[in-house]
Parts: structure tokens; sequence; C-alpha cells
């Protein structure tokens, strides 16, 4: 067997190997690339900055805790985006692992460095069971839904939700979700309530996600780490999003080199059998 | 006869009752009311199915252990995983602050020390199954293989910095291009077509378990 | 027209529809699945009676009756192949390669010794493509219990437990072999996502099932599943209605089930007329909506007033 073959056959172990080296080098060699802002991505962050000062504004936890990585600087620079504007934010979570606890950390952190109260600028609604359920209900009123927040607190005890009684006094919805509960706020809220609509999703739901930004039903859309970076990008607050962009750039390389190698050996062996036949 | 007609019944006037009330105004008399007393009931009943799970999942465990089935101590592992997690966090906080789910409990210290690294490194793994796919899979036999091989090159350095940069020294705007006819031209027509024929699919299915035609899911038909 | 023109004419239909509502009931001319749509209907009118009378906030939601025209023509095209079908009109469906696959890899499994993995997706019993996984559970459960090949079925939530469980067991009594069905044939693993994955990733790589079939909701943890079964040698029969996770079964599975084809496969598999003409009427309503795209590109591009029109009928309800 010679060299292409062998490489063509070559066990995946290698593959997962050459991948593992790959992400630890931008952590000894930080690179830095600089990164363009996507349409989508810019039409988000316009969306959102052109909201009037005060709006109030869902935030939506609606990601597990394994895409942390690709969701979690979109909530930390959305959180600090609608707090720079002096939006009041109401958190909630479709998801019960752990949205709640990732809502409340963050948006704690945050509004400590805008110096926001809990209960005035902000309010976690925390999770309750049955997403369709629950964006039908909060239609009609979010207290029937959520009669506390995610401290049992009565929501008449806190006064940001004085204010609030269903999507009609939402200005918008910035979603960040990494599974159907981004469809089911597009079909259900944006298209009952007409509730302007942001959604900023993992990778890998983005290229669904391209037919409701044409089909104007979300104003922008966030894609994966890089829809994350654009955003800390345009907010000038670069975080893990912009770190990690080094090790997705190293990590595609490696992949499109792999690929291209596989096809030449694919050829060079194809070739080889065609003569050996004739 | 009982155990077929009784759900079939229940089937079709919720069903019914849920799509007449998409048309109605939500303060309608009757119906109105049954669309959102019905969507509370999910949210109850939802809460019931939890309890379903831990117990079968403790019943399989204890099973196995008893029976010293291969693999029983991770067995032991699951049902000490789920009692310590599940115990702390159903007791008052006012107990102990080590109670709850808030922050400071041992449930919450649980959650973000073990399982939630746990959760992201599987997802990470995906990073390495995808190269391994990628590399199996992107081979140019055919035609179409060629296209797909030719334009997910294009999307993988469209994604990432550096490949955009590189794009960038080539004629013409290429990244905007690929924004352009790759994601909102041909991507997003596909993505619609799926989702219109799964939608269709989805709708025609609800249509016949509504009527009853459909019974598979009960094991019947 | 006005909103108040309309309702008199509503008004006048519907007294039109109660003089003859003891006729349709008791004819033998229309179908039980007719005659309910009607009950449903007198229902609505009855109980929204005093609205028609109202020039302000009507009970009848206007901003949505191109939705509900929708729902009839879409009804209407089902119910009437499905007559048709029940009258023996012969219905053309294609072949499609996962189902004619499905008895094959399951005699593959059979043949060597090695279990059936069928995972009916990871989401909760109310989604459309878990009912879907389930119907086809029973088809395959039918088909293992023929073979006497072992089933292993991982689920995710407490409900699709219990009717993966029903379906498995009413399948098996089916085909005759009622002795050989297990409870933990069907069994639940975990409620988390990636806890699931790691499960039954550990199985396939300690049993090696030499047929793994993925039907319904499936999200990251698709290629998680499907490349651990490549690695192990299964042959891999997937299909999913999520089209983000399409690529990632398409790449790693022998055959791959999409969309519509998921939904279709009850139908398809059990060969029932009843059930091929709901295939036909969604396939009528396909044909309909291309209709209207090429209708809708020929008058937005070439005209502008009709082209506007014609747009705002299909503004989201």
């Amino acid at each position: 067997m010679n060299f292409w073959e062998r490489f063509e056959k070559m066990d995946r172990r290698w593959v997962y190997l050459m991948v593992g080296i790959t992400v630890f080098i931008p952590f000894l060699i930080p690179m830095k690339f600089p990164i363009s802002v996507s349409p989508e991505a810019r039409a988000f962050f316009n969306a959102v900055d052109s909201l009037p000062d005060s709006s109030t504004v869902m935030l939506v936890f609606d990601y597990y805790p394994s895409t942390i990585a690709e969701c979690e600087p979109m909530t930390i620079a959305g959180a600090r985006h609608l707090f720079s504007k002096n939006c009041k934010i109401i958190t909630l979570s479709n998801i019960p692992y752990g949205g709640p606890s990732m809502a409340e950390s963050i948006t704690r952190r945050i509004a400590k460095e805008y110096g926001k109260e809990y209960g005035k600028d902000f309010v976690n609604l925390g999770y309750k069971y049955g997403y369709v359920s629950v964006l039908k209900g909060m239609g009609v009123s979010i207290e029937s839904i959520f009669p506390t927040d995610n401290h049992g607190t009565p929501l008449s005890q806190l006064p940001l939700m004085n204010s609030v009684k269903n999507y009609e006094q939402i200005k918008f919805i910035f979603e960040v979700a990494d599974n159907a509960t981004a469809d089911y706020w597009v079909s259900i809220v944006n298209a009952g309530y007409s509730v302007p609509m942001g959604i900023g999703c993992t990778a890998v739901m983005a290229p669904k996600c391209y037919a409701y930004v044409g089909a104007k039903q979300i104003v922008g859309l966030l894609g994966g780490m890089k829809g994350a970076a654009e955003y800390e990008i345009l907010l000038n607050k670069p975080g893990t999003a912009f770190r990690g962009m080094d090790i997705q750039s190293l990590v595609h390389f490696l992949i499109i080199g792999l690929v291209l190698l596989g096809n030449i050996g694919f050829f060079i062996t194809k070739k080889g059998k065609k003569k050996a036949s004739s | 006869m009982v155990r077929t007609a009784i759900p079939v019944i229940v089937a079709f006037i919720t069903g019914a009752a849920m799509t007449v009330a998409f048309f109605l105004n939500e303060k309608t008399p009757f119906v109105g009311q049954i669309s959102e007393q019905l969507l509370d009931w999910l949210i109850i009943i939802g809460g019931f199915t939890l309890l379903l799970g831990v117990v079968s999942i403790l019943r399989v465990s204890w099973q196995s252990v008893q029976r010293r089935r291969e693999g029983w101590v991770y067995k032991i592992a699951t049902i000490v995983s789920v009692l310590v997690m599940a115990i702390p966090s159903l007791l008052p906080v006012s107990w102990s602050p080590l109670f709850g789910r808030f922050e400071g409990s041992i449930y919450d210290w649980l959650f973000m020390n073990l399982q939630s690294p746990m959760m992201a490194t599987m997802f990470a793994t995906l990073a390495f199954y995808i190269a391994s796919a990628a590399y199996r899979a992107f081979r140019a036999r055919t035609p179409e293989a060629t296209l797909l091989l030719i334009t997910a090159t294009l999307v993988m350095f469209w994604r990432v910095p550096i490949g955009e940069a590189l794009l960038n020294h080539l004629p013409g705007d290429v990244p905007a291009l690929v924004n352009k006819y790759v994601m909102n031209g041909v991507n997003l027509a596909v993505q619609r077509g799926i989702i219109i024929g799964a939608a269709l699919g989805a709708s025609a299915m609800s249509l016949r378990i509504i009527l009853g035609i459909e019974r598979t899911y009960m094991g019947r038909g | 027209m006005k909103s108040l023109d309309v309702l008199q004419v509503m008004v006048q239909f519907e007294s039109k529809i109660w003089r003859r509502v003891p006729l349709i009931l008791t004819s033998k001319t229309f179908s039980a699945a007719h005659k309910c749509w009607l009950a449903v209907f007198l229902l609505v009118t009855l109980f929204s009676q005093p609205a028609y009378c109202q020039d302000e906030a009507t009970t009848f939601r206007f901003d949505r009756i191109n939705a509900l025209i929708t729902v009839i023509i879409f009804s209407g095209a089902v119910l009437l192949f499905t007559r048709w079908a029940r009258q023996g009109k012969p219905l053309f469906l294609r072949k499609i390669p996962g189902l004619e696959a499905v008895e094959e890899a399951v005699g593959r499994a059979t043949e060597m010794g090695r279990p059936v993995l069928y995972i009916p997706g990871i989401e909760e019993l109310d989604q459309m493509e878990t009912i879907a996984g389930i119907s086809i559970l029973g088809r395959v459960a039918q088909i293992t219990a023929q073979y006497e090949t072992p089933l292993m079925v991982p689920v995710r939530y407490p409900l699709v437990l219990a009717a993966g469980q029903e379906v498995v067991e009413q399948a098996y009594i089916h085909a005759g072999k009622a002795e050989a069905y297990d409870k933990d044939m069907v069994r639940y693993v975990a409620g988390e996502q990636f806890a699931f994955t790691a499960t039954v990733n550990g199985y396939m790589m300690r049993e090696r099932p030499a047929t793994n079939i993925y039907m319904g909701a499936f999200f990251a943890e698709s290629l998680l599943l499907a490349e651990t079964g490549n690695a192990a040698g299964s042959i891999q029969i997937a299909g999913t209605g999520r089209p983000e996770q399409l690529p990632f079964f398409v790449a790693a599975c022998d055959y791959t089930l999409m969309g519509e084809e998921l939904f279709a496969a009850s139908a398809y598999l059990s060969h029932e007329p009843i059930m091929m003409g709901g295939l036909k009427g969604q396939d009528f309503m396909k044909i309909l909506i291309i209709i209207l795209i090429l209708t809708g590109i020929i008058l937005v591009t070439f005209t502008t007033g009709a082209g506007e029109t014609f747009k705002s009928w299909f503004q989201a309800v």
C-alpha cells in the first residue's frame, strides 16, 4: 500500500489528534485575526441600537450549557448593549437544564457593571414547562404563566413587571437558542403578535435561520461564534467569542487541508487502480 | 374498543378545539377558554411525566444492581447521582443554604461544576467528529459530490476571518458573493423547501391523528 | 368590503347551513369526518353568535382568513384523496430507498446475530416528528418480532417511553410473538441530551448493533450518534424533519429520509390505501404552493399593483 492509499484509509484517531493539537496552538500563540461584520449581524445590532432608551426587552436564554462557547458571548454582549441603553430586561428560559441559572448569573454580573437593580431594571422569570403553551400564554398574560419570578417573588412585587402585562409592552425579543425553540418564537410570537425579534443561534442552526431573515420575520441573525464575535466588535468590547475565532480559523483550515489531501489521494489511487486493471 | 375509542375521541376533541381556537379571538366565550385550559393542563401533565422518568431510571438501575448484570457498578453511580442531585434540591432553603436550587446550593454546585462542563465536553467532541466525517464524506466521486465539496470548502473559508481575508484576494468580492448567492440564495431556497415539505407532512399527519385515521402511535392500525 | 358587509354575508350563509343541518347529519353521502367538521363549525357559530352583530372587535380573526382557507383546502384535499384511496383508486408513490432498506437492514442484523438499535428522536411526544418516529417503530418492531432479532429503543422522555413500550408490545402481539416481548427493550436512558448520547454511544461501541435506525427529531447529537454508529460498523438509516441536521445524517448514514419523507414513512410502510391518500393530499398542496409561488414571481416581477395585492394575501397570520 503506497502513501496515498494509507492516507485515504487513515484511522480517524489520527484526525482527532490533529484537531486536538490545532485547537491548542492559539492558546500558546494568540493570532487575533481581523473580523469583518456580516450584514445580518449588523442589522441585528442596529435594531437593538435603535430601540428607544428604557424600552422593555426580553432576553431569552434558550440554550443548554453544552453550547455555552457559542451562545454565552451573545447573551453577555446583548445584556451589555441593552443595559448601556438603559433598557429594562426580562429574562426567561424554556430550557430546564441551567437556563434560569445562566440567566441569573450573567444578568447579575453585567448589571453590576452598569449599576442596575434587580426588580427595577431587570427580572428573571425562570423556567416553565411546555414552551408552546408558555409562549402562547404570555401573549395573553405573562403573570398567568409566571406568577412569580425565579426566586418565588410574586410579579406584583417587582416594579418592572407592574407596567408589563404581555407582549404588547415588549419592544424587542433578543432570543439566543441552540434548539427548535427559536422556530416557536418566530412562528408563535413574531407571527402572532408582531414583536420585533432577533435570533442568536449556533452555527449549525444558522443556515435555517437565514430563511427567517429573508422573510423579514427576524431583524437580524448572529450565527455561531462568528456572529457573537461580530456583535462584540460592533459593541467595541471583544470577549471570548473574538478570542475563539483564532481556534475556529485554524481548525477550518485543517479540515479543508484534510479534505483536499484526501481527494488528491482518492484520485491518485483511482488512477493507479485503472492503470493496474488495464 | 374502549382502549381505542377513548384516545381517538380525546384526540379529536382537543385537536379540533385548538384548531378552531386559532381562528377566534382569545376572549371568545367557551372555545377561547378551552384552548387556554388545555395549554395549562399540558404544563401540569408535563410536570408529572418528569416523575415518571425518574421512577423508570431508578427501577431499571436497581434491577441491574440486584441481578448483578454487566456494568452494575455504573448503575450504582447512576442511582447515587440521581439521589444526590434530587434530594437536596427538593428540601427547603430555610433548612440550610445548601438545599434548594439557587446559588450556593449543592444542586447548583454540582450543576455548574460537573454537569455543565460534561455537557460542554460532549458538544466539543463534535469538532473531532465533524473533522473525521468531513474527511471521509467529502470525496469528489460524482458531479454532485464535487459540487458539495466546492461549496463546503467555500463556506468554510468564508466563515472564518483569515479565510475571508484569503477570499478577498481573489478577483471580485467573493465573501459577499458567497453570502448573497450561496447562503441567501441556494441555501435559503433549499431550507425553505424542506421546511415547507416537513410542515406539510406534519400537518397531514396531525390531521390524520385528529380525525382518527392514523393510530399507529397508539400501537394500533 | 367592510367588515359589517362580510358579517352580514356570513350570517345569511350561516342561516342557510342551519336549515340544511338535519339533512346533512342523517345523510349517508357524508362521511363521519365530514359530519364531525360540520359539528365543530356549528358549535363555533353557536357560541360566537352575539359577536356577528358587532362592528368592532369580532370573535372571528379576519386577519387569519388566509390560514383558514388554506386549512380548508388542505383538509379537503387530504379527505378527498383518502376517500378515493378507500374506493380502490390506484395511487402512485415514488420509491423511498431508505424505507425500502429497513426490512433488509433488519434481516442483516438477524443474520449477524446482533441487535437493532432504534432511536425515535430526542424530543417530547408532543412533537410530530416523535409521533412519526413512534409510528415507524411499530412497523420496525413487527419485523424484528418476525425475525426474532433483539431490539433496543433508548428514549429521552417518559411519555415517549410509555408510548414506545405500548407500540412495541402491540407489534409483538400482532406478529404472534408476545412471549418474546421484554418491557426493557424500550428504556428511559437520560433526560439530558448529551447524557442520552453518551449512553447510546457506549451501547453502540459495546454491543455493536448491526442496524441503527434514527427516526425523529435530532439536534447536535445527530453527528455524534451517526459517526459512532459508523465506527461500530452498523448500517444506518436516518430520518428527520430538521433541515440543519440533514447534512450530518447524509454524510454519516447509508440512507437518509428528508423532511416529509419521515412523515410519509408510516403510510409508506403500512401500504394502507387510507393512509396513502393523506400523502397524495400533501402532494396536492405542494403543487398548489408551487403554482402560487410561480404566480407571485410573475406578478411581482412584471406588475406593480397586482403583485402587491397578491403579496398581501399571504401576510403572516
